[in-house]
C-alpha cells in the first residue's frame, strides 16, 4: 500500500498459469488456497520454476525446484540477501528503477550488509540456494511473488512486505501480466471488508480517516459530524479492553475468544466489559461473554458481494431462507442504526447499500449489481460506469506515481527460543478445516480426515523427549498450555513445532504471542518460544482428551 | 507469431496455423464445435473416446481432433458421412458400456454422454457390454461414490486427479472390459493422497463418479435449482452453484460452473464443494438471546434484543464516551455489511474503533 499505492494482489489468479517463475513465501498454498495452487501446478507443468520459502516441507515443495526451509521469523534476512545478490551481480532493472521508483540508494546501502553467507547462519538456507533463487527471480521477466500470513503474522510483518516489495521494484517485475506482488487473502472477503472501510484508518475505498477533507466528505454524506480521534486496530482494541478504556463491544461474525493470539488474556479482558453484543450464525465461544446474541443468516441465505484476493467483486446470492428468526447481518445493522437515532434510507436490497458506498468511493464508483450481472465479477479499480475491469495493477506506471523503496533491517521475533522454551512454535491452517472450525468441524469429510487437534514435531525431537507418535503431549509457552496429539512429521525442522488453530478443545491461541506489528497491529501467530511436556499417564489423559473433543460440539 | 501465409482449411474455411494448436481449438476459433467426450481444456489430450475423429485429407485413418496439431495446407472435414457415422457408432458403443436409459443414468448428476447421443444420434441401441468392471469394496469415504456400471473408462477422472489436482490418488486399473478406476492397493479414498476435492465427480461424463450425500438425498440434479454464488471460505472467490431443492428449502450440493467461465476454471476444493453441512446444521442460532437476571442467556424477541442492544451501547457511550465502544466485523460477511458496520461505528456512534477480524 505505502510502497505502490494499492493494497491488493497486483495480478489476477488466471495469470498465474502463464508465469515462468514463482516465489511462494509464507503461503501453504495447496492447503490454504487449493484453487490457486492448481494454477501454480499448471504453471509448473508448463515448465515454470518454483521456489518455496517456508519453515515446513509443505506439499508445494514436492513440485518445487527449490525449498528454502527458513527459520521462522528470518524472512527479512533471506529477502535482503536475495536483494544483495541481485545488486552484487548487476541483475537489477536500472531503467525501471530510474523511471518508476524512489529511495533505491538507501536499500542498496542496507542490503550490502546482508551477504548470503551470513544469511545462511540466520535463516538456515544455504547461501548457494539463495544466490540461485535470486538470479532466477531477477532474470525471469514473468516472475511473480505470492505470499500470505507467513509473511504478515509477525511483529516484523510490515518489514517483511517491504523487503518483498523492494525485490519487485529493483527487478521491475511489476505492471505486467504474471509478474507482481500478490498477497493471497485468507478469507472470502478480507479484501472487501478492507475496501468497505472496516478498518480504523480508512473510510471506504482507502480514503484516510486522518484526512480532515475526507472526514468532511463523509460527515456531509451521512449527515453526522465525524470524530477526529484516531481509531484503534484489533490488536489495540484487545489491549484497550484489558486496561478498561474499551467498555462496550459489538462482534459481527467473529469469534475473538478463539481467533486472537494469547486468548487467555482476551477472555480476561472480555470479563471487564460492561456490554457485549455477538451477532453470528452459531453459538460461538465469544457468546459466553455476551449480553445479547443476535442470530444471523449465512452466505447461502442472503444477497451481497464478496471481493476476492484479486480485487474481483462477485455476487453472493440468496439460495435458501435462514433458519428460524435469523436475519441477514445487513438488515440487523440497518435496524440497529435506526434505533440508535441515525435515520437510514429504506434499502430494498444490498444493491442499494453498494450503490451508496460506490458513490462515496471512486475506486468502485463504476461497479453496480447490474454490471456484475451483465459482465460477471469486476476487478477494481473501476472508477466510472464506462471503465473496464482491471486485470492487473500498475500497468504503464506505479499507481502512487513512484514505487517507494523501503530499507528494512532484520529484527528478531518478539520471542525467540531459549533454554526454558527451546523450540519455536508456528501455527496455521490445514486443507480440511477453516478458522475457528465453526463450519468445517460440522462436516463429515474434514472430521474424518482430521478429527483432532495435533502438533507436528520432528521425530528426532520427539524421541529425545520419549514421545511416541500419536501420544498426547502438552505444548507450553509463556502464555498457556494446550494438550493435543503429537504427530511425527518431517515437514518441520528439528527445533520447530507446528499447530493448526481450528480446534476449540485445544485452543492454539492460548499459546500464541499477541505482540503486534508496529504498523498493522497483526499478532505474531507465526513465531513464539515453546516446549513440549510429555503426558505421563496416557490412559486417563486419553479419556479426558476425547471427552473434551466431544464436549466442544464436534459431532 | 504465425506466418500469415500458413493456412489450413476446416470445412471449407481458411484458418491460420498457430504453433502447437490442435484441430479442435482451431475449429473452435471459427465457431465449429467438434463434439468430444474425454476432452477437457485443463488436461493434456488423451484421444481416448474417439468421438472427435475427423477426416484429414491424405490420411488413411480419421484423426482425433483433440490431439492432432494443425499444419500448413491441412484440409480437415468435421462433418459428412464418414465422420458422422463414426460419431454415432462411438456413442452407441459407449452407451452399451453404461446404463442406456437416460433417466436412470442421470439419477444423480447429468450425463454428457446421453446429451451427446441425443444431439448427434446413435447407431441404434446395442446389446450391453459384459463388463466386469469393479468398484473397491469398503471405501467408506463420505463424499465420492464410484458406480462402475456407469463407467466408460474415459479416464477423465484419473487424468484430472493427476494433472489438475496433482495428487494422483485414483488410477486406471486392470485391462480390457475389466478396466476400472481404482487406487493403489485398492485403498479407501480417505487412506490415499486424495484431498476430496471432488473434481472427479465434476468431470465424469456419465455419473459414474457421483456425490454420495446427494445420492442419499435422492433428487437428481435436473430437479434442483442452481443459484450462482461465491464460496465463503478462502480468498480465491470461487464461483459456486448452490443446488437447491426449493420445496424443502435445502442446499443439496455445491457444484462448480463449467471450466473456462469463472476464476476457478471449473475447480473446487474439499471445503467449497463439501463443507456445507453447516448451512442446515441443528446448532444454528434461530432466535435472539438476552442475558437474564440469573446470568443465563434466554431466548427473546427481536424487539427485546434490539432494544437491549441499542440501550447497552448508548449507556457505554454516555458513561465513557464514544471511543469506549469497539466494533469488530468479519471478513466473512459481505462488502455491504462491512460498509454498514463502519457506518454504524462512525456515524451512529461517533468512533473510528472499527476493524475487521483479519489483517491480511
Amino acid at each position: 500500500m505505502t510502497t505502490y499505492g494499492a493494497g491488493a494482489m497486483t495480478n489476477s489468479i488466471p495469470e498465474i498459469r502463464d508465469a515462468d517463475f514463482l516465489l511462494v513465501i509464507g503461503s501453504n498454498t495447496s492447503e490454504a488456497h487449493p484453487i490457486i495452487a492448481m494454477e501454480m501446478k499448471r504453471a509448473v507443468r508448463r515448465g515454470a520454476k518454483l521456489a518455496v520459502a517456508d519453515p515446513r516441507a509443505i506439499w508445494m515443495t514436492e513440485i518445487a525446484d527449490w525449498h528454502l526451509q527458513i527459520q521462522p521469523g528470518s524472512d527479512v534476512w533471506l529477502l535482503n540477501a536475495m536483494a544483495h545478490v541481485i545488486l552484487e551481480e548487476g541483475l537489477e532493472d536500472r531503467e525501471f528503477i530510474e523511471r518508476n521508483t524512489e529511495g533505491f540508494e538507501s536499500v542498496a546501502e542496507t542490503v550490502r550488509r546482508y551477504s548470503p553467507e551470513e544469511a545462511e547462519t540466520v535463516t538456515g538456507v544455504p547461501a548457494a540456494t539463495i544466490r540461485e533463487v535470486a538470479r532466477a527471480y531477477a532474470t525471469t521477466p514473468k516472475a511473480g511473488i505470492y505470499y500470505t500470513l507467513g509473511i504478515t503474522e509477525h511483529t516484523t510483518g510490515t518489514d517483511n512486505v517491504y523487503a518483498l516489495s523492494n525485490l519487485v521494484l529493483m527487478t521491475g517485475h511489476l505492471g505486467q501480466r504474471s509478474a507482481g506482488l500478490n498477497p493471497l487473502r485468507g478469507q472470502n472477503n478480507v479484501q472487501g471488508a478492507n475496501d468497505a472501510g472496516a478498518t480504523p484508518v480508512f473510510y471506504p475505498g482507502y480514503q484516510s480517516a486522518l484526512d480532515p477533507g475526507v472526514r468532511r466528505k463523509f460527515a456531509e454524506a451521512w449527515g453526522v459530524p465525524q470524530s477526529d480521534s484516531p481509531g484503534l486496530n484489533l490488536n489495540q482494541m484487545m489491549k484497550a479492553m484489558d486496561d478498561g478504556s474499551i467498555r462496550g463491544l459489538y462482534l459481527m461474525g467473529e469469534d475473538i475468544v478463539i481467533s486472537e493470539p494469547n486468548v487467555a488474556h482476551v477472555e480476561e479482558a472480555m470479563n471487564h466489559l460492561d456490554f457485549v453484543v455477538v451477532q453470528d450464525i452459531f453459538f460461538n465461544e465469544s457468546c459466553r461473554f455476551a449480553d445479547v446474541v443476535l442470530p444471523a443468516a449465512c452466505f447461502a441465505e442472503k444477497d451481497g458481494v464478496f471481493t476476492n484476493s484479486d480485487r474481483r467483486v462477485q455476487r453472493v446470492r440468496k439460495a435458501v431462507d435462514a433458519p428460524g428468526e435469523a436475519r441477514a447481518d445487513w438488515e440487523i445493522l440497518v435496524e440497529v442504526m435506526r434505533r440508535a437515532g441515525l435515520e437510514q434510507p429504506d434499502y430494498p436490497s444490498p444493491a442499494e447499500v453498494y450503490d451508496e458506498m460506490a458513490a462515496l468511493a471512486p475506486k468502485f464508483s463504476g461497479i453496480s449489481y447490474q454490471r456484475i450481472e451483465a459482465e460477471g465479477g469486476l476487478q477494481w479499480p473501476v472508477p466510472t460506469a464506462d471503465s473496464p475491469s482491471t486485470e492487473y495493477l500498475h500497468k504503464g506506471g506505479v499507481l502512487r506515481g513512484k514505487g517507494l523503496f523501503q530499507a528494512v533491517e532484520y529484527r528478531a521475533p518478539a520471542e525467540c527460543a531459549d533454554p526454558e522454551y527451546p523450540l519455536v512454535l508456528s501455527t496455521g491452517r490445514t486443507l480440511y478445516h477453516y478458522n475457528a472450525g465453526t463450519q468445517t468441524r460440522r462436516s463429515a469429510g474434514p472430521q474424518l480426515k482430521q478429527p483432532e487437534a495435533f502438533v507436528e514435531v520432528h521425530p528426532r525431537t520427539a524421541r529425545r523427549l520419549g514421545l511416541d507418535d500419536g501420544a498426547l503431549v502438552d505444548v507450553v509457552t509463556r502464555r498457556g498450555r494446550v494438550r493435543c496429539r503429537a504427530m511425527y512429521s518431517r515437514q518441520v525442522a528439528k527445533r520447530v513445532l507446528w499447530m493448526p488453530f481450528h480446534f476449540p478443545e485445544a485452543r492454539t491461541n492460548y499459546l500464541t504471542n499477541d505482540a503486534g506489528d508496529a504498523v498493522t497491529g497483526t499478532g505474531e501467530y507465526k513465531v513464539c518460544a515453546a516446549r513440549l511436556e510429555p503426558v505421563a499417564e496416557q490412559g486417563p489423559a486419553e479419556q479426558r482428551f476425547r471427552g473434551a473433543f466431544a464436549a466442544a460440539g464436534a459431532d | 507469431m504465425s506466418d500469415p501465409k500458413s493456412l489450413l482449411v476446416i470445412d471449407g474455411n481458411e484458418v491460420d496455423v498457430r504453433p502447437g494448436e490442435t484441430i479442435l481449438h482451431a475449429a473452435r476459433r471459427i465457431g465449429i464445435d467438434i463434439p468430444t467426450l474425454c476432452h477437457d481444456d485443463r488436461l493434456d489430450p488423451a484421444a481416448a473416446c474417439r468421438l472427435c475423429l475427423v477426416e484429414v485429407e491424405g490420411a488413411r485413418l480419421m484423426q482425433p481432433a483433440c490431439a492432432t496439431r494443425t499444419s500448413s495446407n491441412m484440409v480437415v472435414r468435421t462433418a459428412g458421412g464418414r465422420v458422422e457415422r463414426n460419431r454415432r457408432f462411438i456413442l452407441s458403443l459407449h452407451l452399451a458400456d453404461t446404463i442406456q436409459e437416460r433417466a436412470v443414468c442421470e439419477d444423480n448428476g447429468p450425463s454428457r454422454l446421453h446429451e451427446m447421443a441425443e444431439l448427434h444420434g446413435t447407431a441404434g441401441v446395442w446389446p450391453a457390454i459384459e463388463s466386469e468392471r469393479a468398484a473397491r469394496p469398503d471405501d467408506d469415504n463420505p463424499y465420492v461414490a464410484f458406480r462402475p456400471d456407469r463407467c466408460i473408462a474415459c479416464s477423465l477422472c484419473t487424468r484430472y486427479c493427476d494433472q489438475v489436482e496433482a495428487v494422483s490418488a485414483i488410477t486406471m486399473a486392470a485391462r480390457g472390459a475389466r478396466t476400472t478406476v481404482s487406487t493403489a492397493d485398492r485403498l479407501a479414498l480417505t487412506d490415499t493422497t486424495c484431498e476430496l476435492c471432488g473434481g472427479c465427480i465434476d468431470v465424469c461424463p456419465t455419473g459414474a463418479m457421483s456425490e454420495r450425500p446427494a445420492l442419499v438425498y435422492g433428487k437428481p440434479e435436473a430437479e434442483l435449482e442452481k443459484v450462482r454464488s461465491t464460496c465463503n471460505f478462502c480468498g480465491v472467490g470461487c464461483q459456486v452453484d448452490l443446488n437447491v431443492d426449493r420445496a424443502a428449502n435445502h442446499v443439496v450440493k455445491v457444484t462448480s460452473p463449467p471450466p473456462g467461465t469463472t476464476v476457478n476454471d471449473g475447480n473446487l476444493c474439499v471445503k467449497g464443494r463439501f463443507a456445507n453441512d453447516f448451512i442446515h446444521h441443528e446448532d444454528r442460532l434461530t432466535t435472539p438471546l438476552i442475558r437474564a437476571e440469573d446470568g443465563s442467556l434466554q431466548p427473546a424477541s427481536w424487539e427485546e434484543a434490539l432494544a437491549r442492544t441499542v440501550e447497552g451501547l448508548a449507556r457505554v457511550k454516555s458513561e465513557h464516551g464514544a471511543d469506549a465502544l469497539a466494533f469488530i466485523s468479519s471478513s466473512r460477511c459481505t462488502v455491504e455489511e462491512n460498509y454498514l458496520i463502519q457506518k454504524m461505528a462512525r456515524a451512529a456512534y461517533g468512533t473510528h474503533n472499527v476493524h475487521q477480524c483479519a489483517a491480511t
